[in-house]
Order: C-alpha cells, then sequence, then structure tokens
C-alpha cells in the first residue's frame, strides 16, 4: 500500500537524519506534508501530525468532521479530535521533550508551537522533506500515471462542455462532475476565456463564452492524493492564423522543454530550452515575470510543487521526479495562451504521462 | 483550491456594508486599545477576510492590516499579475504583491507607530508570517483579538443573510439530486450534487457521503462507486460569495417525518438559550426517537464554520446538526438557522 511505502521511507530518512520524530502540518491549501506522513487529506480546518520513529502517527485534527474522514481513510494511524488544536499539540511536545525532532513545513506551523522549537529542540525540517516529495517512489510515479488519463478524460469533459453562451463556473461544473464519478477527489483548475485581454488564468468569475474566444485551462486532477496536470488552449470557431501560429510556437518551446527533461539536468535548464525558442522568435520579454509565473513546476501530493522550471532555480533533475512542462504565457496578438504535458523523469529522458494531442483544439462556434 | 464562481458584486455586498462592518472592527479595536488589527487568509482559513473585504483566495494565502484609518491594507506573496483578480473580489483594500507579506505589515506597522496590535487567532498564525511581521516591527506589543473579533460575528448583517440564503438554496437544490434515482454509488452521487452546485454559481462544495448509514453514520468525501444503500445520508458544505452552509439529509423510506421535525426545531431555535437543551427538549416530539448526538457550528472567525460552545446571540448565524436513531434506525440532518428568528 502506497501510505505505508511512504511512511517506511520517511522513518528510514527520519532514522538516517538522527530524527526521533517528526512534526507536520497541512491545510487543504498545503496538504502535502500531512499527507505523505498520513495519507490523510484534510478538507476543513488544520492538522498537525506526529510521526514517530517506530512508524506510529498521531494525527490532531480540529473538526469534528475531519476526523470522522480521517478515522474512516486512515485506520492505521491514531486521530485525536482537538478543536484547541494549538494546546494540544503543544502538550505532545512537551512530553517528547527530550526526543530530537523534525517540523515540515517549518513556516506554516502554528506561531506559538514555532516559537518554542528552540526549547522543544524541534528543528525545520522542510528541505528533508521536500526530498522525499520531489522524488517519488515508482507507486506514486503510477497513482500520478492514473491521474494523467483522467486528466485526458477530464479535458474531453471540458472541450465537450465549451460552447457559446456558457459560463466559465459551468465548464468546470461539468469536469467536476465527471470527476467525482470517476475516482477523483479533488482537482485544481484555473480557466481564461476571451482575446488579447486575458492576461493569465484565473478561478471562475461568470465570464461567458462568445464566438472567436480562446478558452484555456489548467487542468490537475488528483488521484490517491496525487495531482497531475494537463494545460489545453481551444478556440471556439475557427482558429485565425495569428493564434494557430502562436500555437505553434507554444509547442515548439514546450517540446524543447520536454526534449530536455531527464536525470542529471537542472530545472534552469529546461526552462532555459522553452524561453530559448521565444526569444529565437522575437518573444523573449513574454517569458518574464511580467507576462509569466513559472516554465513549468513540480506535481505529487500537491498541485504545483517544487522544483519550479524557471531559469535561476539550479535544483538537480533526478530520475522518479514528476513535472509538468508549460510555456504559458501571454501573445500580444491573441492572450494568454497555454499547452503543457506532465512527465515522469527516467534516467535517459521522460516518460509523457498525458496523451491528449498537442493540437489547439477548435469547438463549434 | 476553490474553482467555483467567484467575484464581488456590489449589489450582493454594497462597499458601505464592507465599510460598515470595517467601522464596527475600528470601534471595538479601539475598545481595546489596539492600533491595528491583523486577520490571516487561505483557503481554509477565508471567513474573516472575506467579511471584512469580499475576498477570498482561491489558492496561497495573504494578510490583512486594519489601521485606526485609510483603506486596509492586503499584502500577499501572490505576483502582481494576480492583482487585477484579486481586485475584482476585493472592492476596498490596498492591494500589494510582495514576496513578504509579514515583512511588510510590520514595516508599516512601525512607520505607523503602532504601539498595541491585535491579531485573529494570533497562536494559530502562520510562522514563517509572525517571525516576519514581529521582525519587522519589534516594539509592537501583540495581542491575541480572536475574541473581539468573535463579538463582531455574533449578529449576521442583511447582505450576510442574504449571501447565507443564496447559499442554502443552492445547497438544498443540490441535494435533491439524492431524489432523482440517477445515481446508483455515492461517487456518480457525489458528482451529481456537486455539479449542481457549482453550476448554480457555488464558490465551493464539499459533498460527503454516508453510502450505508445503518452500517455507518460517519460522512466521508468520496469519488468511488460504492452502492448506495437503502438508508444513506448526504453533507453539501457549500459557499456563495464566501458565505458558507451546510445541510445534511438522510435518504430513507421513513425519514419525511424526522426531516420536518428538523425544519420545526431550526425555526424555534432562541438565543440565549444552550441549543443542548432546546434539542433535548424537542426530541420528545418525535416518537420514537433518541438523540444520539447534536453539534452547532457558527463562522466566529477564520473558519467558515466551527463548533460553538456558547449559548447563540439573537441574529447569530447556526447551522444545526442532529443524529437521531427512531425506531432502532440512524437518521441525521443539517441545515443553517438564524438564531432567535421566529
Amino acid at each position: 500500500m502506497i501510505a505505508n511505502e511512504r511512511r517506511k521511507r520517511l522513518t528510514d530518512a527520519m532514522q538516517e537524519s538522527g530524527l526521533d520524530a517528526m512534526l507536520v502540518y497541512g491545510n487543504a491549501w498545503q496538504g502535502d506534508y500531512l499527507r505523505y506522513a498520513t495519507d490523510f487529506g484534510i478538507l476543513e480546518g488544520q492538522g498537525l501530525a506526529i510521526v514517530r520513529g517506530d512508524g506510529h502517527v498521531t494525527l490532531y485534527v480540529d473538526s469534528a468532521l475531519e476526523a470522522d474522514r480521517a478515522a474512516l481513510d486512515c485506520p492505521g494511524i491514531e486521530t485525536v479530535l482537538a478543536p484547541d488544536l494549538t494546546s494540544e499539540v503543544e502538550a505532545a511536545l512537551n512530553r517528547m521533550r527530550n526526543q530530537s525532532m523534525g517540523a515540515a513545513p517549518q513556516r506554516l506551523l502554528p506561531r506559538r508551537i514555532a516559537a518554542r522549537a528552540g526549547e522543544l529542540k524541534i528543528t525545520d525540517e522542510t528541505s528533508f522533506v521536500d526530498r522525499l516529495l520531489m522524488k517519488k517512489l515508482d507507486s506514486e510515479v503510477a497513482a500520478i500515471r492514473k491521474a494523467a488519463k483522467l486528466a485526458d478524460e477530464g479535458y474531453k469533459v471540458f472541450m465537450q462542455a465549451a460552447r457559446v453562451g456558457r459560463a466559465d463556473y459551468e465548464l468546470i461544473a461539468e469536469s467536476e462532475a465527471f470527476f467525482r464519478a470517476h475516482g477523483v477527489d479533488d482537482n485544481f483548475q484555473i480557466i481564461g476565456i476571451g482575446g488579447i485581454e486575458v492576461k493569465g488564468m484565473a478561478p471562475p468569475s461568470g465570464k461567458r463564452i462568445q464566438a472567436g474566444d480562446m478558452v484555456t485551462t489548467e487542468l490537475t486532477p488528483c488521484v490517491d492524493g496525487y495531482y497531475a496536470q494537463i494545460c489545453r488552449t481551444l478556440v471556439v470557431g475557427e482558429p485565425t492564423a495569428e493564434q494557430n501560429g502562436a500555437h505553434a510556437l507554444w509547442r515548439e518551446a514546450m517540446e524543447a522543454g520536454i526534449a530536455t527533461v531527464r536525470d542529471g539536468v537542472t530545472a534552469a535548464d529546461i526552462a532555459k530550452a522553452e524561453n530559448d525558442v521565444f526569444r529565437r522568435h522575437g518573444m523573449g520579454k513574454y517569458t518574464t515575470s511580467e507576462f509569466t509565473r513559472v516554465r513549468g513546476h513540480g506535481m505529487g501530493l500537491f498541485a504545483d510543487s517544487k522544483p519550479h522550471i524557471l531559469e535561476d532555480v539550479t535544483t538537480r533533475i533526478d530520475a522518479g521526479m514528476v513535472l509538468i512542462v508549460h510555456p504559458n504565457t501571454y501573445h500580444p496578438a491573441v492572450g494568454y495562451m497555454v499547452l503543457g504535458d506532465a512527465v515522469a523523469v527516467t534516467k535517459t529522458g521522460c516518460e509523457v504521462l498525458t496523451g491528449t494531442p498537442r493540437e489547439l483544439f477548435s469547438v463549434a462556434g | 483550491m476553490r474553482r467555483g464562481l467567484m467575484g464581488w458584486n456590489a449589489e450582493e455586498l454594497p462597499v458601505a456594508a464592507i465599510e460598515a462592518r470595517l467601522a464596527r472592527l475600528r470601534a471595538a479595536m479601539q475598545g481595546a486599545g489596539l492600533d491595528a488589527f491583523i486577520v490571516y487568509t487561505n483557503n481554509t482559513r477565508p471567513s474573516a477576510v472575506a467579511w471584512l473585504t469580499g475576498f477570498t483566495p482561491y489558492w496561497s494565502d495573504a494578510l490583512l492590516l486594519v489601521s485606526k484609518s485609510g483603506a486596509p491594507v492586503f499584502a500577499t506573496a501572490l505576483s502582481k499579475r494576480v492583482s487585477e483578480w484579486i481586485r475584482t473580489t476585493d472592492p476596498v483594500s490596498e492591494i500589494v504583491n510582495t514576496p513578504q507579506p509579514g515583512k511588510l505589515m510590520g514595516e508599516r506597522l512601525a512607520k505607523d507607530k503602532a504601539k498595541r496590535v491585535g491579531v485573529l487567532e494570533y497562536d494559530m498564525l502562520p510562522a514563517g508570517l509572525a517571525h516576519d511581521v514581529e521582525t519587522a516591527a519589534p516594539a509592537v506589543e501583540w495581542s491575541d483579538g480572536t475574541a473581539m473579533f468573535a463579538a463582531l460575528r455574533r449578529e449576521v448583517d442583511e447582505p450576510e443573510r442574504k449571501l447565507l440564503a443564496k447559499a442554502d438554496a443552492i445547497a438544498v437544490a443540490a441535494l435533491r439530486e439524492a431524489e432523482s434515482g440517477k445515481a446508483k454509488d455515492a461517487g456518480t452521487l457525489a458528482g451529481l450534487i456537486e455539479q449542481s452546485a457549482r453550476l448554480a454559481g457555488a464558490e465551493e462544495a464539499y459533498i460527503a457521503v454516508a453510502p450505508d448509514l445503518a452500517a455507518d453514520r460517519r460522512l466521508n468525501r468520496t469519488s468511488q462507486p460504492t452502492p448506495l444503500a437503502e438508508r444513506f445520508a448526504v453533507r453539501a458544505s457549500i459557499a456563495y460569495k464566501g458565505c458558507w452552509v451546510r445541510r445534511s439529509r438522510t435518504f430513507a423510506t421513513d425519514s419525511a417525518n424526522a426531516d420536518a421535525w428538523l425544519d420545526r426545531v431550526a425555526d424555534s431555535i432562541e438565543a440565549g438559550k444552550a441549543v443542548a437543551e432546546q434539542v433535548a427538549a424537542n426530541v420528545k416530539a418525535l416518537p420514537n426517537a433518541k438523540l444520539a448526538k447534536y453539534t452547532v457550528e457558527s463562522c466566529t472567525g477564520s473558519y467558515p464554520l466551527s463548533a460553538l460552545a456558547s449559548a447563540p446571540a439573537s441574529g447569530q448565524f447556526l447551522v444545526l446538526t442532529v443524529e437521531l436513531t427512531i425506531d432502532g434506525a440512524p437518521w441525521l440532518g443539517a441545515r443553517p438557522l438564524i438564531a432567535g428568528s421566529r
């Protein structure tokens, strides 16, 4: 079972690092550290877990609804309903004060607990867990592979829902119904509808599709806690020559990035490969933070995890990492355009996990 | 992450209503001797900032600083490109994009020579932000402002009542999907209910199912094809424009009497009296029913809904959840209400 494999890996790594216990924090936004240690996908409130060297895990949650959910989803761990989360966990930490303990992610720990880190011998071990989160077990990659297949299926549903007059949130509603019926508990998704006025993607605002609009989305279903992302753009009606030209550039950039992915390169190498294509076409300006955030990122128990694919990120890319390569940015003639595929890094290159054609799709106008 | 309809609408939440809320906070600050007030937000803890500005984060986190006067300062590590979107949900704040929101807040406090500053849920402030704020404003005396803020949230104003009513109408309609017989399994049913809620404009929809209530009363998020038994239950936690409600229903051939009973109980909840006693007294009116469990939730801080231990105030928004055993069979239900509204 994937959760047991992860926990064994975590406790083995703790032993190697001389840690007696780990304190991990999570909420519905930043849930990956908590999920790694407990396998609990928290939705409401906040959770803290203490993982002991012998593999015993105590999960503290401050919502009674979440305590019920944790007991159902994670029968192998101890769940404690702690309405006063900070006090309850602080009391547990007081009882462990002679032990060497790490915490992750330290920056999100409740202030009151973090303020006593020195006294309680708690060290910041965020990067320690980050390494485990980034370089995945085979079973983790298999889960992401499943999620990627559902990303492909979900995009078909999204495309079928896109037609003139429909609102952005209605497209997402259709995708979500499909996902809930097909083993997808969660989904990260943002959307953009329109033309040159669209500078990025965001949650739905109620904007309705008009003929000729480009519809962009970043769709990220979650299976067994693991997210896989796909980015595609469609046009409502026939694409213009400028839209087709822009898409060809995006595709060249994405494929240059994917061709660079292999064990031993850096995140910067991948970003540079993508951005060089833009620069060659006189579009280098649109690879900057004024127009785009990242040129891809890691995926796993978090939809947008480390490493960020940027030219100033020197993180080594290792076999076992899973990334999305997406040269998403603004084009002055057509607006914000996206294209991205999920890949699993191998020793010699990468396995592309998403299978949706790399086309600028057209739906009936 | 939030992926439903998000956006501020002046008709639903007039700027005057937001300014009235800010004025109430500032009056409370003055009473407590506070020069400023800091509120944290992320998508698990959005409610206090949503109440003060209209803003709910779909991702990431942020801090809001309310000083004695002037526009609130909203600082986030989200990039400047996201500011345009933030503005569509928050008509009142000065929006600042900075890699270190805590440092910026501390610097503002230091510049304003703030002496005493309240923080909502101070103990729970994320350590990184807390460190940055405190380091940049070393002279400030910090004060937990949780109780002060909760007092402001005791009575909902008219715009909030309407937004809550809209969220509840979405939840009620969405749960009717379970009556249609279209879904035979829990995952499909969850999808249909969520689809209904999102098509109606829900900002968020958390659907939980107990597929065989006779076997297990606990509800859980699901996307699995678990068959639905003759007696099952569904909970829909629905947000509309930052306002959250919960509705739970038991679906069985004999649940109608208990459903109607819950409506009567919810409509009769009085302010100033313990809800436990009021619920227990009403159980006697339902033949062969035994009270298994009840909970009362409200929105008093950054959480959309959390357990309320005290007797409700007049005009306070609540969600009442009751679990009964009736003639040996389990039944559960939940619905929102305004205390003392009868």
